[in-house]
Parts: C-alpha cells; sequence; structure tokens
C-alpha cells in the first residue's frame, strides 16, 4: 500500500517537473519553434482588477474567443503552422504600468502585437513601441488622439467618437426637443465626450442647460444629480458612463418624471444596461447598436459561442465583438506579410489582409479599409434609436475625419 | 420676453421649493448611509485606535452578503440585511484575531499596511465569488412618496427611518448594557478599564465586529440604490474618513453630525453651485473645520 502510494507520488512529481519544463519551453517561445510550428505571444495589458475590471474582462474574453478559434482553424505564416497565445497583465487602469506591461510583453515574451483598451495607456505605450522595442499596438479607444500622435505601429480598433455627436443630437432633439441637460460621467473620455456633444447642439440649434456631469464611480445616489438636472425642464439628457450606473441614472430620471429622450454615450451599452432596469426605461434613446443587433456573417455564431463561454445571462458588448475581429485581422496580416516576427511588416499587411478575413470573423460591423494613420474603417457604420416599442431602430452614422 | 417671464413666474416658485425638498431628503439619505458606516470607523478607532482602511471593504463584503442571500437564496430583504450583518460580525471578529490583535504591539504604520493589505484581500476575493461585473441588487420596497410636491423614493425613507432607529439602538448598547459600557470604558481609559476587570482584547474583538455589522447595514440599504462591485467602498471609504476627522476620531456624536452634514452639504452643493463643487465639498468643509478646530468639532474630553 505504501509503495504504491509512494510510486505514484514519484509518478506525479515527475510529471510536475515534465510540465513545468513544457511550460517554460511553451514561455520562451516565439523564435523557439519546439516540436511542430512557432508559438506567437499576443500581449493584452487592461484592467483585470480594480474598478475597471469588468471592462478588461470584457475585452479579454474577446481575445481569448478569437485565439480558440484561429488556432482551431490553423495559422499559417510562411509554410509553418503558428499557434497564437494570448498572455494578459493587469495593468490597473495606470498608463504606468500598461507601459511597463507592454514593454515586458515585447521583451520578454516577444509579443508582436499588444492589445490595450484605454486611450490613456496607449498613448503612453505609444512612447516606446517604434524605438528599442517594435511592436503594434492594437487600439481599442475611440479617442482619435492615438491616431493624430502619427505613430506607425499603431491599430485604432473602434469608430472615432466624435462621429456620433451629430446624429445623435438630430435623433434626439427629434424625439425630445431642443433643451438639453448634461449628465455624462465625469471621466476624462466622458467629458470629451460632453465637449463633442455640446457643440453638436448647439450647431444643431438647440439650447444647453448648465453641466451638471458627475463622476459615476463615486456618487452614492444618483437621485440627487439627477433632480437638479431636470430642475431646468429638459427635452432631452445626454448620459453615459459605464452602462449599469447610466441606467440607474436614467431609472430615476424616468421616476421623476422625465419623458424626453436620452443621448447615450458609447460606453454604455442599452442592451447591457436592459440588464440592471427595465426597458421602459430605456425607450426614447440614441446609442450605439448592440452586438446582437447585427446582421453580419459571423454574428450569429459569435453570439452562441459567447453564451457558451460567458454563460447566458452575460451580454456580449462591442469591447468582446471588435477585439475579437481586430485578432482575426492581425493574424490575417501576420500571413499576408509572412511574418510573426516583424510588425512594421504586419502593419502594412493589413489592408492587404482586409478582405481576406474570413467571414466568420465578421461579427460588429467589419472595416474595409485601414486609413494611412492606422484607423480601420468600418464602411456602413449605424447607431441605434431604441423606440417606444422598446424595438432597436438603426440610424446610419457618417464618419468624420480624424484630423483635428 | 417680458411676457414670457411673467407666464413663467408662479410655474417656477413650487419648482424651487419641490426641488429644495427633494434634496433635502436625497441628503438625510444619504447622510443616514454616512452615518451608519461612519460610526463603526470612529468606534474602532477609539478603541483600538488605529484607522481601519479596510472598513470600505467590509462595508462591500457585506453588500455582497446581503445580495447573496436576497438574490441567490432568496430570504427577504430585511432577513438578508440581518444575516449579513450577523455574518460581517463574524468576519469582523476575525479581522481583529487574525490581522490587528497580533500586531497590537508593533507600531501603527504596521495596522495602516496590514488593513490595507485586508482591503486588497476582501476586494480581490469579491471579485473572484461574483466576477468584475456590477450588480444590481432589487428590493421589495417600491413606490414613491410625495412630501410637499417633491416625490420621494420608498428606499430612501427606509434608509433614513432605519439609520435613525439603528443610531438610537446602538446608543442606548452603548449607554446601558455592559458590553456597551465596557467599550466606552476602554476608549476612555484603557488601562483603567483593564484595571477594573475589563477585558480589552474582547472589547476590540466586540468593536471591530460591531462596526462591520453597522457598515454592513449601511451597505444594505444603500445597495438598491445604487450598484455593487468590488470597488464599491472605495469612494465611501474616503468620505467617512472625512467625517470622522471632521467630527473627531473616536467621538460618536461627531460622526453622527460630521454625517449628516457632509451629505447635506453635498446635495445642496452639487444643486445650487455645481456637481463638481459636491464632490469637493467634503473636504473644502474638512479642511476649514480643521483650521479653527484641528482635534474636530466633538474633541472627546480624554486624548491619549
Amino acid at each position: 500500500m505504501n509503495s504504491v502510494s509512494r510510486s505514484r507520488r514519484r509518478r506525479l512529481s515527475a510529471a510536475a517537473v515534465l510540465g513545468a519544463i513544457a511550460l517554460t519551453a511553451t514561455a520562451c517561445g516565439g523564435g523557439g519553434g519546439s516540436g511542430e510550428g512557432d508559438t506567437v505571444v499576443i500581449g493584452y495589458t487592461g484592467p483585470l482588477s480594480g474598478g475597471g475590471a469588468a471592462y478588461g474582462e470584457n475585452v479579454k474574453i474577446g481575445l481569448e474567443m478569437a485565439i480558440d478559434d484561429l488556432n482551431a482553424d490553423g495559422v499559417e505564416v510562411d509554410g509553418n503552422p503558428v499557434t497564437l497565445e494570448l498572455k494578459s497583465l493587469d495593468d490597473k487602469y495606470a498608463p504606468s504600468t500598461a507601459a511597463s506591461n507592454a514593454q515586458r510583453l515585447a521583451d520578454q515574451d516577444k509579443a508582436p502585437v499588444v492589445v490595450s483598451p484605454n486611450a490613456g495607456a496607449i498613448k503612453a505605450i505609444q512612447q516606446i513601441n517604434s524605438g528599442r522595442s517594435n511592436f503594434l499596438i492594437s487600439a481599442y479607444t475611440s479617442d482619435p488622439a492615438i491616431v493624430q500622435a502619427d505613430n506607425p505601429l499603431t491599430m485604432m480598433i473602434p469608430p472615432n467618437f466624435e462621429s456620433y455627436a451629430e446624429e445623435f443630437s438630430e435623433t434626439a432633439m427629434e424625439h425630445g426637443g431642443k433643451k438639453l441637460a448634461l449628465l455624462g460621467t465625469q471621466s476624462e473620455y466622458g467629458q470629451q465626450w460632453t465637449k463633442s456633444i455640446k457643440d453638436a447642439w448647439s450647431e444643431a440649434g438647440g439650447k444647453i442647460g448648465g453641466d451638471n456631469s458627475v463622476d459615476y464611480a463615486t456618487v452614492s445616489d444618483f437621485a440627487g444629480p439627477v433632480s437638479k438636472a431636470l430642475s431646468e425642464k429638459p427635452d432631452a439628457i445626454f448620459v453615459g458612463g459605464p452602462s449599469q450606473p447610466t441606467a440607474l441614472i436614467m431609472e430615476e430620471a424616468r421616476k421623476q418624471g422625465f419623458k424626453g429622450s436620452f443621448l447615450v454615450m458609447d460606453q454604455a451599452k442599452l442592451d447591457e444596461m436592459a440588464t440592471v432596469t427595465k426597458l421602459d426605461n430605456l425607450k426614447n434613446s440614441v446609442g450605439v447598436l448592440p452586438v446582437s443587433e447585427y446582421e453580419d456573417p459571423g454574428t450569429e455564431d459569435f453570439l452562441k459561442k459567447f453564451a457558451e463561454k460567458a454563460g447566458e445571462k452575460k451580454v456580449p458588448t462591442s469591447e468582446t465583438a471588435l477585439n475579437y475581429q481586430g485578432i482575426a485581422i492581425i493574424a490575417k496580416a501576420m500571413e499576408a506579410a509572412g511574418t510573426t516576427d516583424d510588425p512594421e511588416k504586419i502593419r502594412e499587411a493589413i489592408s492587404e489582409a482586409l478582405p481576406e478575413v474570413d467571414d466568420k470573423y465578421k461579427v460588429n460591423g467589419f472595416p474595409d479599409e485601414i486609413t494611412e494613420q492606422g484607423h480601420l474603417l468600418n464602411p456602413n457604420l449605424e447607431a441605434t434609436f431604441l423606440n417606444e416599442d422598446g424595438k432597436y431602430t438603426k440610424v446610419p452614422i457618417e464618419q468624420v475625419s480624424d484630423d483635428k | 420676453m417680458r411676457l414670457t417671464r411673467a407666464a413663467l413666474m408662479p410655474a417656477e416658485d413650487p419648482t424651487i421649493m419641490t426641488l429644495f425638498i427633494q434634496q433635502l431628503f436625497n441628503g438625510l439619505a444619504l447622510g443616514g448611509v454616512y452615518c451608519l458606516a461612519a460610526i463603526g470607523l470612529t468606534l474602532v478607532f477609539g478603541v483600538l485606535r488605529i484607522p481601519n482602511l479596510a472598513h470600505g471593504a467590509l462595508y462591500m463584503l457585506g453588500a455582497y452578503i446581503t445580495y447573496f442571500f436576497l438574490t441567490t437564496v432568496g430570504v427577504p430583504y430585511i432577513a438578508a440585511i440581518g444575516i449579513a450583518a450577523i455574518m460581517l460580525f463574524i468576519v469582523g471578529v476575525g479581522l481583529e484575531r487574525l490581522v490587528f490583535h497580533p500586531l497590537r504591539n508593533s507600531p501603527h504604520t504596521h495596522h495602516m499596511i496590514a488593513a490595507v493589505g485586508a482591503m486588497f484581500f476582501f476586494q480581490a476575493l469579491a471579485q473572484a465569488i461574483w466576477g468584475a461585473d456590477f450588480r444590481r441588487m432589487d428590493t421589495p420596497i417600491t413606490g414613491e412618496l410625495r412630501i410637499l410636491g417633491a416625490e420621494i423614493s420608498a428606499q430612501r425613507i427606509v434608509i433614513i427611518v432605519t439609520a435613525v432607529i439603528v443610531l438610537a439602538l446602538l446608543a442606548l448598547f452603548i449607554k446601558r448594557s455592559i458590553h456597551g459600557q465596557t467599550i466606552e470604558a476602554i476608549e476612555q481609559d484603557r488601562v483603567g478599564a483593564s484595571l477594573v476587570g475589563i477585558n480589552p482584547s474582547m472589547v476590540s474583538m466586540l468593536t471591530l465586529g460591531l462596526s462591520a455589522l453597522l457598515a454592513t447595514i449601511a451597505a444594505g440599504l444603500v445597495a438598491p440604490i445604487n450598484l455593487l462591485s468590488p470597488t464599491m467602498g472605495d469612494a465611501l471609504n474616503l468620505k467617512v474618513f472625512a467625517i470622522i476627522i471632521l467630527g473627531g476620531l473616536g467621538s460618536l456624536p461627531g460622526a453622527i453630525v460630521g454625517g449628516f452634514a457632509l451629505a447635506i452639504a453635498e446635495t445642496m452643493t452639487a444643486t445650487y453651485i455645481s456637481s463638481a463643487v459636491g464632490e469637493a465639498v467634503a473636504f473644502i468643509v474638512l479642511v476649514a473645520v480643521l483650521a479653527i478646530k484641528p482635534n474636530g468639532l466633538f474633541t472627546k474630553a480624554v486624548q491619549r
């Protein structure tokens, strides 16, 4: 009895040692090429703990789904099969941590691509990605400042947020009225949105009340800020921050008798908001189109796979879907460039790769071109108006230039 | 132009009054929550002489456990808060035994570092169990009350009433019961209290347990009008520290007055000046009070 268990223990520890060696071998990957094909690390630095953790996790799910699917399909670069591997590091939303994470992913793991989902972090990483170390930034932010920086190795995935302001204002004015109250979040991004909406609203001939922006993350009770915004008797309210607190603000406004329309910033997703409040509270709003409302060739399968991975209750958002597309584009660009370790060639090959990407990866408004500055452009960008019947109607959006 | 203004005037007058009443109740509800959270913190400071930086994390944990019993297990709202409060009492006792008690003879910085460590531990634990997503907790208490033309949600009335009841019970407990009196005795004079046979480490456990219990009641009350997330305690932590410094460290009346004063100042400045100033007002008031009365509004007679 004793000897059996001892030998088993020995076997187990031998297996553990072997496992550890195998892990080390993969971790050193990149140029290693042990056994069949190479392993290429896709780096990811995002908030995985702290206040932004939910957002960072959503991005990560998209990356994981893409890498699983691509590996199952098989990626072949220059005649060699390549296995993609995701390596994620937590930056807690801090740009300085994000930059050192990116450096580490590029130097230690030889990652040719690093994904980052936050404008501040991307700006910090842009200081180090084309110099001593070279890597492509897969940038998930709608802040055009990152392409204005003229960084040769940046790929910006989502549409420029400034594109939404004009159409949002017109739609909300049509369904609400001329007087706007501002109740967005006080983050840097929220304030950029507020300004963009303010400009578009005045241009369309509307009136704007006082700025009632509040910090969605620190306010314990939204009733106060909402009462204040409503005291100016607005016809439309601009709201937005993370989906869930935005939903509470809208619910509170409806409770206090607001009948007008809402303009919802792109950070908040109407379908995700519907998980914390009744759809009734969200009606008469213009916002970004939920992933599930897209009719791209791969959307349906993507939604199924997402439900399997994240559970039926979780709502897929564009953070997941657009990063899923982004990795598929990068993998195709590696194939087109015939290299996994030359980020410049990968970046150059993106426009050639776009039409080659398999239909199954087209899930959330697939781009057909990449601008000189590195912005992926979806030709048919659409937003949505959630009407009185609780139906999402599509609103076409004309994209503005990324130039200042 | 003149005509429109004249037409608007009668309609605007009641609005101004309604807005004021609405915000007064919002401020009182917020004050109730601040108070319950601040009292626990000030008690711990009075007895253990440490700023418990993990207080916000206990509040967060209390909210999640209430959520668990209400939503996952399905017990009624009040019972869920009660069970969570008892569980957090045990967590508080455990925190004292496992973290603060072993450090009782070490320098004060060690307590603070340990408290920060406990805070991160609780946050990571909550994220591991419930995930990083925001959660919404629904209550059976719905509907609005019309008070002088203002629509006040029933939940806010419940918050105000519960806060008053809990505060009254707490005062009764501290002033009248033996266990409560030992807390006050230790606060006033640790050595003297031990000499008359009070066991300081029992009182320390009781106090931390009580502070976690009060924070849980606050969290259970406020959760339905806000959202649950592993970092929900951070913002509260900062404000509650401002409140107890404002009121005087270790002072119960200070925490009560400070809690309501700060909450009302916050809502009123946000209403009549701007939201940005509303967020900052806690700290403006704090600096102003400390400049005039460096020990806070209600300085304790004995400071050891």
